[in-house]
């Protein structure tokens, strides 16, 4: 909840450290934080047709495409130094990888332009028309 | 047989076929159909069928085929050999529906059970025959399921063609038998050498008949489950007994098309204390108070964030 007072602050310096990663976008949840086999299992079983990839996973078919970042912008994946011990302590971050791009993944359908994540990754450009500056 | 085209791509179903005999497509033909490997957790479901000509029945006979049940393994490869000699008169097709399509067809959205998949794979089989050119008018079929039914339904989808489904039709007639042959040694083979796509390093490859009551199978079933993935797609996912074991000792994941109890699936996706209602925010607007986040936002699931 956002009513605590305490501050987080992501360390900077550590995003020039920070290693490049793929990343998956899975269409459902998976009750794990932690290392995973993912090339072992997702990669090397993963069919690349023309723009279309597809993979199962725990038996489903799932068909995906690679989303890039938007322009100027980078994906990073943020992990927590020292986890608090309660909500009223600051908390820090460092950038523990960085992406440009991910693999967004649909249960048995597509991808295409009306899913949510596609969709927003419009919004840096439009952000741009409405608070840029204003040119002749 | 040629196991090649199966063995590049295993993720998906594919067919084998031989030649079509020149008899086959001047002469009247009976054709049987069989399956191998409907039951184990491991590996693919192979369709089989077996056609000659009507008059070659009593040849087919002497030849000593039988329900591919009653046979050791190495009688099966026989028999096969001898087969593949009468290839002047006798031909054959097989579908290899691979674990992954049993795991992924089982578990769609819209779920295709095991029983349509293997009326589809097998009225694929026969129309294939039709549009080679055999001349189709006798058609044999073992089956698991009610035969009534089943042989009604395939009468209608196949005029002209007198079709008779019987449970164990493959020690009934000789030309089940030889398809019986043909599914099971095709079967054994690819799961003999089957060919791990997942990067797994040496597998052990002791892992019996595949069935769910084998003790190799369990072992090998235990030995090989990692706790995000599941399994390779070895495995046939939709069976209870990969369920169960993925259950008890894998990590669980969660679809939105799940059938879960709701209220629990509320409480994962919104385990919000009480107490967070009598917060400042009350109302779990996370913007400040009465700011109200645009479809734009909300469409897109973008959120503008002040804290982790």
């Amino acid at each position: 909840m956002s009513c605590n007072t305490s501050v987080t602050r992501l360390c900077a310096p550590s995003v020039g450290q920070a290693q490049q990663v793929t990343v998956h976008l899975m269409p459902c949840e998976i009750e794990h934080n932690g290392p995973a086999l993912v090339s072992q299992y997702l990669t090397a079983t993963t069919k690349d047709n023309k723009q279309e990839k597809m993979v199962s996973f725990r038996g489903r078919g799932l068909k995906g495409q690679e989303l890039s970042c938007p322009q100027g912008y980078s994906g990073l994946v943020l992990k927590e130094i020292n986890k608090p011990g309660s909500d009223q302590e600051d908390r820090t971050v460092k950038v523990s990888s960085v992406f440009d791009k991910l693999t967004y993944w649909n249960l048995e359908t597509p991808p295409n332009s009306d899913d949510t994540v596609v969709m927003a990754m419009d919004w840096p450009e439009l952000a741009e028309a409405i608070h840029g500056p204003v040119e002749d | 047989m040629d196991l090649n085209p199966f063995d590049v791509n295993n993720s998906v179903s594919c067919r084998l076929t031989s030649e079509i005999p020149e008899v086959c497509r001047t002469e009247d033909c009976c054709l049987g159909i069989d399956e191998a490997g409907r039951g184990p957790v491991l590996g693919p479901m192979v369709y089989g069928i077996c056609f000659c000509p009507v008059s070659k029945k009593e040849d087919l006979k002497d030849l000593k085929v039988a329900d591919s049940k009653t046979l050791s393994e190495p009688e099966r490869e026989n028999l096969f050999q001898t087969l593949d000699e009468a290839k002047s008169y006798v031909g054959w097709a097989l579908q290899i529906l691979s674990p992954n399509t049993i795991s992924t067809s089982m578990l769609q959205r819209t779920k295709y059970n095991l029983n349509a998949l293997s009326h589809d794979t097998a009225i694929g089989l026969v129309q294939f025959a039709l549009d080679r050119g055999v001349q189709l008018k006798e058609v044999y079929v073992d089956t698991v399921g009610p035969a009534e039914k089943y042989e009604e339904k395939l009468s209608k989808l196949f005029p002209g063609i007198k079709v008779t489904v019987r449970p164990k039709a493959d020690s009934l007639f000789p030309i089940v038998s030889a398809a019986s042959i043909c599914a099971k040694v095709a079967r054994d083979r690819v799961v003999k050498g089957w060919n791990f796509a997942e990067d797994l390093g040496e597998v052990d490859t002791d892992y019996g008949s595949g069935y769910p009551n084998d003790p190799k199978t369990k072992a090998w079933l235990l030995k090989y489950l990692d706790p995000v993935f599941g399994y390779p797609q070895f495995v046939r996912f939709s069976w209870s007994t990969a369920q169960t074991l993925m259950d008890s000792k894998a990590v669980s994941v969660h679809w939105d098309d799940d059938e879960e109890d709701g209220e629990k699936a509320a409480q994962r996706q919104n385990n919000r204390s009480m107490l967070s209602y009598f917060g400042a925010s009350a109302g779990g607007n996370d913007q400040n108070g009465t700011h109200q986040t645009h479809r734009y936002f909300t469409d897109r699931r973008l959120k503008s964030l002040n804290t982790l």
